[in-house]
C-alpha cells in the first residue's frame, strides 16, 4: 500500500502517476505564509468556484502548523474527510472530491466539493398518474436517496451504499427499513450486492441479473419504479429498495407479479373504481396477449369457435389473402413491433409522423392491396393497446404473446392450453428470496388477495403483506 | 417450498379430482348404468371418501410412504413395494392419458389432426414430473378457482337444456346395472392412491380424518349434478357424447348469436385436466426415485418415463379403444386394490423405525 509521505512533489507525482488522464490537474499554491499545498482534481467534475471559496481561499490567510487538524479547522467545507492510502485517494479524485496534500503531512483530506449534474425531479414519462405525487427518481444517487427520505423520516430507514464496478465504481444503494424488512431478505441482497464483481454497471436493470434465482427466465422477477411513493410504499410493506448512480430505476425485492398490475392511483381512488381497473388491465393483458392466438386457432383448427355471421364477415375479408393466416397474423405482429421499436428510437417529431404513417397508411394500403386482411389489422391493433395496460409488464408479454402465436399456429388452442399451464405450473414454482413471486394467488393468501385484482376498502389493508413475511405485521390501526 | 398445507389439500380433493371424471365418464356410466347413473358414482365416491380417511390415519404419523415402508419391511422391500406402487401409478395414468389424447383430437379440431399435436403434453408432463410433490399444493391453488368457474359456467349454459325426469324411473337399470357401472367406473377413481403419494409432504392437522372426506364428496356432489344435467340434456342419446363437458352446453341458445362460448370453460377446464392428468406421472416419477432412494435427478427420471409414455403412445395409437376396454372392463380390480386396500395396509405401517441389532 503506497501511502501519502509528507513530502508534497513526491506526493503530488505519485498521485499523478495513478492518475495519468489529461483532465486530472493539479492546483498549486500557498499560504501567505509561504506553506505549500496542492489540490489534485478531476476537471470537468470538480467544482472548481467551490474549490476556491471554501479551500484555496481559507487557506490563503493560515497561520498554524502543517497538522491535519488544524489545517482542518480553517476550511469551511462541510465534508472533510482524511486519507492515507493513494489508491483511495486516486479513487475519490475520479469521484470527483479533490484531494489536498500539503508540505510536511504524511496524511491528505479528501474534500466534498464535487460537482453534480443534476436534472429537474419531474413526472417520470413510463409512469404518468393522474392523481396522486408526479415526483420522479433522476440520474443522481444522492438525490433519490432524499426524496426516499423525504417520504420516510424515520430511524428506522436505513441506506447502505455499495460500490460496484471494476471500471466504474458506482455507487448502489440498499435501502430498507429496520425492523419491518425480514433480516434475511436484507441480508441476503446485501451479500449478493457484494458479490458482484463487473467492469461498468451502466443501469440499475444490470443489478436484476444478479440479484434474482433465475436470471435467465423470461418472466420479470424484480420490480421497478421511477417514482418515489411507489419505492416507499414497497419499502414499508418489507420489501429492499436499491438505487444506482446515474439510473432514475429503482429496483424492489422480493417481486410478485400481481405488483404490476397496481397502480399507485388505485390507493387515492374508491376501492370499487379500483377493483375496476385492476380486472381490466388483467383482461387487456389476457386479450393481448391470447386474442392473436385463438384467432389463428379457430381459423386453422376450429372454426366453430367463430360465431356464424363473425365468420362469413371474415371469410370474406381473408379470401384473396395469399398468405396462411399464422403467417400473415404474424407479419402483422412483426411489423407493429417494428413500428413500436422505430417509434421509440426516432427523433420525437420523426417517430410521431412514423406512428401515423405507419397506422393508418401502411395497415390500410396493406390491407387494400390484399397482402393482409383487415380483422388481422383490428386484432393485432387491439392486442397491441392491450399490452400497454400494464407497461412494466411488456417486455414479457410481447415476448409470450409470440409465443402463443407459433404454438397456435402450429398445433393449435390445445397448444394455447398447454402453455398456459407451463407458465402457470412455473409461476408457481418460482421463489425469490422465499417469497412465491405468484402469491397471493399461488400459494393462495387470503389477506393478501384484499389487495391484488380485488382491491378492499383502505381500513381493511391493516396488515402489511403475509407473502413478504415482514417482522412488523401491522401498519394501521384497525377501523 | 414449503410442505402442501391442509387448504391446497382439500382444493386438490374438492375442485381438481372432479374434472377427471367429466370427460369419458358420464357416457361409460350411461353405457353401464343408463338412466341410473348416479349411483354408481356416488358408491365409488363413498367407496374413495373412506379410502382417503384411512389415506389421513396413515398420514397422522407425518412419515413420508417410504419411510413408513422401511420402517415396517427394510430398505430392500420397502423399494420394492415402492416400485410396486410406482407400476400402479402408471398403469392409473395411462387411462386419463387416453382419455386426453381424444379428447384432444375431438374437441379442438374439426379434422383428426396427428398425433403430434399430442406430444407437447408429455413435455409439459415432464416438467411437473420433476417438480417436487409440494408443487401440486401450489398449483391446485390456481386450479381451483379456475375449475370452479368454469364447472359452474358449464353448468349455467346447460342447466336450461336439461330435462331432468329423463333420469326417472328410478332404479330401471337393477342392482345388474348399478354393479356393472361400479365396476366399470372404477378406473376413474384412484385419488386416494394419489393421495397415499403425498403423505408426510402435507401437514397433518386434527380434524382432517373427516374434512378431507367431506370435500372429497362435495366435488363429487358437483359431479354427480353434473351427470344429473348430463343426463337431464341428453336422454338416450347421452351414450354417445363422449366428450361430456365440452358437449354439455352446445344446446344454449345463444350460441348461435355469440357463437361457442362454452369454449371458454371448455379450455379452462381443460387447463386443469391437463394437471391432474399429469398427476399419477409425476406420483409415479416420484414412487419410482424414492424406490432407488433418490439417486439420480428428478429430472432424468421425468424424462425418461415421459419418453416411454410418449413411445406408448404412438405404439398404441390405433389400439386405444381397445386398451380402453380392457382397462375399464377387464383390469378395473386393480384400482380398488390399490386405492382401497393399501390405504388400509398404510395403516399397520411401523411409525417408528426398527432398531439395528447388533
Amino acid at each position: 500500500m503506497n501511502s501519502v509521505t509528507g513530502n508534497l512533489t513526491s506526493d503530488a507525482e505519485a498521485l499523478k502517476k495513478l492518475l495519468p488522464a489529461q483532465d486530472i490537474l493539479l492546483f498549486p499554491f500557498e499560504t501567505e505564509a509561504g506553506m505549500p499545498f496542492i489540490a489534485v482534481y478531476a476537471d470537468g467534475i470538480t467544482d472548481k468556484e467551490l474549490l476556491g471559496e471554501q479551500i484555496a481561499r481559507p487557506l490563503r490567510s493560515y497561520r498554524g502548523s502543517v497538522r491535519a487538524d488544524d489545517v482542518r479547522r480553517r476550511l469551511t467545507c462541510p465534508e472533510l474527510r482524511p486519507q492515507k492510502d493513494l489508491a483511495l485517494l486516486a479513487a475519490e479524485v475520479l469521484a470527483g472530491n479533490p484531494v489536498l496534500l500539503w508540505e510536511g503531512m504524511d496524511e491528505a483530506l479528501v474534500t466534498g466539493v464535487k460537482k453534480v449534474f443534476t436534472r429537474a425531479v419531474a413526472e417520470p414519462p413510463t409512469d404518468v398518474a393522474v392523481k396522486g405525487p408526479r415526483e420522479g427518481f433522476i440520474e443522481d444517487l444522492k438525490t433519490n436517496m432524499s426524496l426516499v427520505r423525504r417520504r420516510l423520516k424515520t430511524p428506522d430507514l436505513r441506506f447502505e451504499t455499495f460500490t460496484i464496478g471494476r471500471r466504474s465504481a458506482t455507487s448502489v444503494t440498499l435501502c430498507f427499513l429496520e425492523g419491518i424488512t425480514p433480516p434475511s431478505v436484507v441480508s441476503d441482497v446485501r451479500k449478493r450486492l457484494a458479490a458482484i464483481d463487473v467492469d461498468v454497471l451502466p443501469d440499475s436493470s444490470y443489478l436484476t441479473h444478479f440479484l434474482v434465482s433465475r436470471p435467465r427466465s423470461l418472466l420479470k422477477q424484480a420490480g421497478t419504479t421511477e417514482k418515489p411513493d411507489i419505492f416507499c410504499a414497497k419499502i414499508a410493506e418489507g420489501r429492499v429498495g436499491i438505487l444506482a448512480d446515474g439510473s432514475p430505476v429503482a429496483l424492489t425485492l422480493p417481486y410478485l407479479v400481481v405488483e404490476d398490475f397496481q397502480s399507485s392511483e388505485d390507493y387515492f381512488v374508491s376501492p370499487h373504481r379500483a377493483t375496476f381497473t385492476r380486472v381490466l388491465r388483467l383482461f387487456a393483458v389476457l386479450v393481448a396477449i391470447y386474442l392473436p392466438a385463438f384467432y389463428i386457432a379457430a381459423q386453422l383448427f376450429k372454426l366453430q369457435l367463430i360465431p356464424i355471421r363473425l365468420l362469413l364477415t371474415i371469410a370474406g375479408s381473408i379470401q384473396n389473402i395469399p398468405l396462411s393466416p399464422s403467417l400473415e397474423m404474424l407479419l402483422v405482429l412483426l411489423l407493429l413491433e417494428v413500428l413500436n421499436e422505430a417509434s421509440i428510437r426516432m427523433p420525437k417529431y420523426v417517430g410521431m409522423a412514423l406512428s401515423v404513417v405507419g397506422a393508418l397508411v401502411l395497415g390500410e394500403t396493406a390491407a387494400r392491396a390484399g397482402f393482409v386482411s383487415t380483422p388481422a389489422i383490428i386484432i393485432v391493433a387491439f392486442s397491441g393497446i392491450g399490452l400497454y395496460a400494464v407497461p412494466n409488464l411488456t417486455e414479457t408479454t410481447s415476448v409470450l404473446r409470440l409465443a402463443m402465436l407459433l404454438v397456435a399456429g402450429s398445433v393449435g388452442t390445445y397448444g394455447i392450453v398447454l402453455l398456459t399451464a407451463f407458465l402457470l405450473f412455473y409461476l408457481a414454482a418460482t421463489e425469490n428470496y422465499g417469497v412465491p413471486v405468484f402469491a397471493p394467488f399461488s400459494p393462495m393468501i387470503g389477506r393478501d388477495l384484499r389487495d391484488s385484482l380485488v382491491k378492499y376498502n383502505l381500513s381493511s389493508l391493516s396488515r402489511r403483506p403475509v407473502a413478504l413475511n415482514s417482522r412488523n405485521k401491522r401498519r394501521m390501526k384497525h377501523g | 417450498m414449503d410442505k402442501i398445507s391442509q387448504r391446497q389439500l382439500f382444493f386438490f380433493l374438492a375442485c381438481v379430482a372432479p374434472v377427471g371424471k367429466l370427460v369419458l365418464l358420464p357416457a361409460q356410466l350411461v353405457y353401464a348404468s343408463a338412466n341410473d347413473l348416479l349411483f354408481p358414482a356416488a358408491a365409488n365416491y363413498l367407496l374413495q371418501a373412506g379410502a382417503i380417511a384411512l389415506v389421513m390415519l396413515a398420514a397422522r404419523s407425518e412419515r413420508t410412504l417410504p419411510e413408513l415402508l422401511e420402517n415396517t419391511f427394510g430398505k430392500i422391500a420397502g423399494s420394492a413395494v415402492m416400485v410396486c406402487l410406482s407400476f400402479f401409478y402408471f398403469y392409473a395414468a395411462f387411462f386419463p392419458l387416453i382419455e386426453q389424447k381424444l379428447f384432444v383430437q375431438g374437441v379442438f379440431y374439426d379434422t383428426l389432426p396427428s398425433l403430434l399435436v399430442f406430444s407437447p403434453f408429455f413435455v409439459l408432463s415432464a416438467y411437473l414430473c420433476a417438480k417436487p410433490a409440494s408443487a401440486i399444493g401450489r398449483i391446485s391453488d390456481m386450479a381451483a378457482p379456475v375449475s370452479v368457474v368454469a364447472f359452474a359456467g358449464l353448468l349455467v349454459l346447460s342447466v336450461p337444456s336439461a330435462d331432468f325426469s329423463a333420469l326417472n324411473p328410478v332404479g330401471a337399470a337393477g342392482a345388474d346395472g348399478f354393479l356393472r357401472g361400479t365396476a366399470w367406473s372404477m378406473s376413474w377413481f384412484f385419488d386416494s392412491a394419489l393421495l397415499l403419494a403425498l403423505i408426510g409432504k402435507f401437514r397433518y392437522r386434527k380434524g382432517m380424518v373427516w374434512k378431507a372426506p367431506l370435500c372429497y364428496l362435495a366435488g363429487g356432489a358437483a359431479v354427480i349434478a353434473f351427470l344429473a344435467v348430463f343426463y337431464g340434456v341428453f336422454s338416450d342419446i347421452a351414450l354417445r357424447q363422449t366428450f361430456a363437458f365440452a358437449k354439455i352446453a352446445k344446446y344454449f341458445s345463444a350460441i348461435s348469436v355469440l357463437g361457442r362460448i362454452d369454449y371458454v370453460f371448455i379450455c379452462l377446464l381443460s387447463l386443469v385436466m391437463v394437471f391432474y392428468t399429469a398427476l399419477p406421472l409425476q406420483a409415479g416419477t416420484q414412487a419410482l426415485r424414492a424406490a432407488f432412494r433418490d439417486k439420480g435427478s428428478p429430472a432424468i427420471y421425468a424424462a425418461a418415463i415421459n419418453a416411454v409414455f410418449f413411445a406408448l403412445a404412438v405404439l398404441l395409437n390405433d389400439r386405444f379403444l381397445a386398451v380402453q376396454e380392457t382397462i375399464t372392463k377387464t383390469l378395473f380390480w386393480i384400482f380398488p386394490l390399490f386405492s382401497c386396500l393399501l390405504p388400509a395396509a398404510a395403516l399397520l405401517l411401523r411409525r417408528t423405525p426398527r432398531e439395528k441389532t447388533a
